[in-house]
């Protein structure tokens, strides 16, 4: 367990644009992982849904030069989070691994970090979820459901890392790069999201997010995003 | 809104009143009496378990050396241990043993094929992640770290030994030099 100490591991994330085609399967393979609850239309109105991985479209250029791209945005796992530094209970808070955590057990629904958040990635449950029973039957019972009143997001499918390192540890081996998978990635048809460890020079992450194509958003802000796009080629 | 209002306001009218002094063992005093309430409150939602038949440990671990995998399955593999069903008593109490009522009862059920379900008695909110496979099966806790003496008890317990709390855990993560990242264990 020392030994884990020493090595640094940086989860991190590089999706590529050009790939995406807009199709939303990472939002929808997200929302069933996590037991996203849907809000009803009325709510959603009101900007209230939750979606931890969001495909934004974004059109670019002047018509009629324009074109259309999907930027797939999780949380972005700041480096340098904005939502840690003004949470009063430290309910969010940025670990050993880089991944910035939200123990729903202690949020106090201030909502403060939400605001602090300039990728506007943190969600507030405003009401119970509400399922229908169907639904219920498959919630996954690896996540928490989260009650009123608590800030969520994305967590890297940080569940996923629990269980990976249990896997490991139970087979004696190291944990491998294939190993720990976000939900997205796994659903992602043309390979656009691809997910590691950002410090360890065998994943695939180490070296794309190196790509002269890479960029983070709102770098100028400071937030050192570990989430990486890739610009889509002219 | 208007009456915590009107209430806050009467409050600090009242303290007005006292002298600085007593205000502050005013003060402790009603801290005191929300701590001990909400402590009491907080026992006594825990609804008191019962079971279909009065188990009986002791005899089955210490008298007839049966393992406690041979009962909770998925102790060493799963994250849940599991409790036995109808099958695993079946193996012995198809014919009456001994002369308890208990033990006629139970062969009764089983010769009836009537289901047995016990009730689970340790439970943790579901915003925990926590495995057997990791403490059993790979670092090879002994069952009494987190369940006490439930091995000598001659009854089935109506509410858990031990209260398996955050500091419980933590407790023996920090001896041992192991996580106590709140990512770890929180899902
Ligand atoms: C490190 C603490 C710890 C140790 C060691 C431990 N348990 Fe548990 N056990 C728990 C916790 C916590 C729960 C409640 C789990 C829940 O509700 O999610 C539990 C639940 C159980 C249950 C209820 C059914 C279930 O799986 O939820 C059984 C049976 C059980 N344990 C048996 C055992 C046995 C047998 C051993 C020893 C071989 C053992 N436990 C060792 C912590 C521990
Ligand atoms: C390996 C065989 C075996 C298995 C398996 C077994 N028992 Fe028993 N059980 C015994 C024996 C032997 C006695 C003791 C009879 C005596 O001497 O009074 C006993 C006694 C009992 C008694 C009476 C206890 C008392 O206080 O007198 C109960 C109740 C009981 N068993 C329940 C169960 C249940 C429930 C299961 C399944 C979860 C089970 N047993 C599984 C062998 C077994
Ligand atoms: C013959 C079957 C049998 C064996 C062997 C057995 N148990 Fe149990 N265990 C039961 C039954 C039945 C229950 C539920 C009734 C009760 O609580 O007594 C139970 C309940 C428990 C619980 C509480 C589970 C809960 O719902 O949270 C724990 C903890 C536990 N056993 C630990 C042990 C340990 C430790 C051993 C080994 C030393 C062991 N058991 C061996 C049958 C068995
Ligand atoms: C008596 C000591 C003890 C207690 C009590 C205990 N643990 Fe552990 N825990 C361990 C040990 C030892 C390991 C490391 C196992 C290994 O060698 O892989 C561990 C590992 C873990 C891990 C994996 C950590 C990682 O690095 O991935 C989690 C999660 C965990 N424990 C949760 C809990 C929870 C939740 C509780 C309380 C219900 C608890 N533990 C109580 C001894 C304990
Ligand atoms: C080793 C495992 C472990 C670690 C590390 C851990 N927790 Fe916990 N936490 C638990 C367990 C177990 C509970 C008790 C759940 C229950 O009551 O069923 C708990 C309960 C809580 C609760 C109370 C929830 C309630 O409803 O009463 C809060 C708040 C909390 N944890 C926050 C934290 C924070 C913040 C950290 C990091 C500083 C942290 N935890 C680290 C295991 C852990």
């Amino acid at each position: 367990m020392r030994e884990r100490a020493r090595i640094v591991t940086r989860w991190g994330m590089v999706i590529d644009l050009d790939r995406c085609t807009g199709c939303v399967a990472c939002e929808v393979a997200c929302k069933s992982e996590n037991n996203i609850a849907t809000v009803p239309p009325d709510q959603a109105a009101m900007g209230r849904a939750k979606s931890w991985m969001k495909v934004v479209a974004e059109v670019e250029g002047e018509f009629p030069d324009t074109s259309l791209h999907f930027y797939p945005r999780p949380c972005m796992q700041c480096d340098n989070p904005p939502c840690v530094k003004v949470c009063p209970v430290a309910a969010t808070y940025i670990n050993d691994e880089g991944t910035v955590a939200q123990i729903y057990a202690r949020c106090i629904g201030c909502r403060y970090c939400a605001n602090a958040c300039p990728y506007t990635v943190k969600y507030f449950n405003w009401y119970g979820p509400e399922w229908a029973d169907s639904e219920r039957q498959h919630l996954n019972p690896d996540v928490s459901v989260r009650p009123k009143g608590v800030i969520e997001k994305c967590t890297f499918c940080h569940h996923r890392l629990q269980q990976a390192r249990e896997d490991a540890r139970a087979e004696g081996r190291v944990l491998r790069e294939e190993d720990y998978q976000p939900a997205c990635q796994e659903a992602c048809p043309t390979a656009a999201i691809v997910f590691g460890d950002l410090e360890n020079s065998t994943h695939r992450v180490r070296q794309l997010k190196d790509d002269p194509r890479s960029m983070r958003l709102m770098e100028d802000l400071g937030t050192a995003p570990k989430v990486y796009y890739l610009r889509p080629r002219e | 809104m208007s009456s915590r209002l009107a209430l806050s306001r009467g409050f600090s009218t009242v303290l007005t009143w006292l002298s600085p002094r007593r205000r502050l063992v005013w003060l402790l005093g009603v801290a005191v009496l929300v701590v001990a309430t909400a402590t009491v409150l907080r026992a006594a939602r825990q609804a008191p378990v019962s079971q279909p038949i009065a188990f009986n440990h002791l005899i089955h671990t210490r008298d007839l050396e049966l393992g406690c995998e041979f009962c909770h399955k998925y102790v060493r593999s799963g994250a849940h241990s599991g409790l036995p069903d109808a099958e695993n008593c079946s193996l012995c109490h198809r014919v009456q043993l001994g002369t308890s009522e208990e033990a006629a009862k139970l062969t009764k059920m089983i010769n009836d094929g009537e289901p047995l379900q016990f009730n689970k008695l340790f439970r943790l909110a579901d915003h925990v992640f926590y495995t057997h496979r990791r403490h059993v099966g790979i670092a090879k806790l002994e069952c009494q770290n987190c369940h006490g003496a439930i091995a000598d008890t001659e009854q089935p317990p109506t509410r858990p030994l031990v209260q398996i709390t955050m500091n419980l855990c933590l407790d023996c993560h920090r001896k041992r030099e192991l996580t106590v990242d709140c990512n770890a264990c929180h899902r």
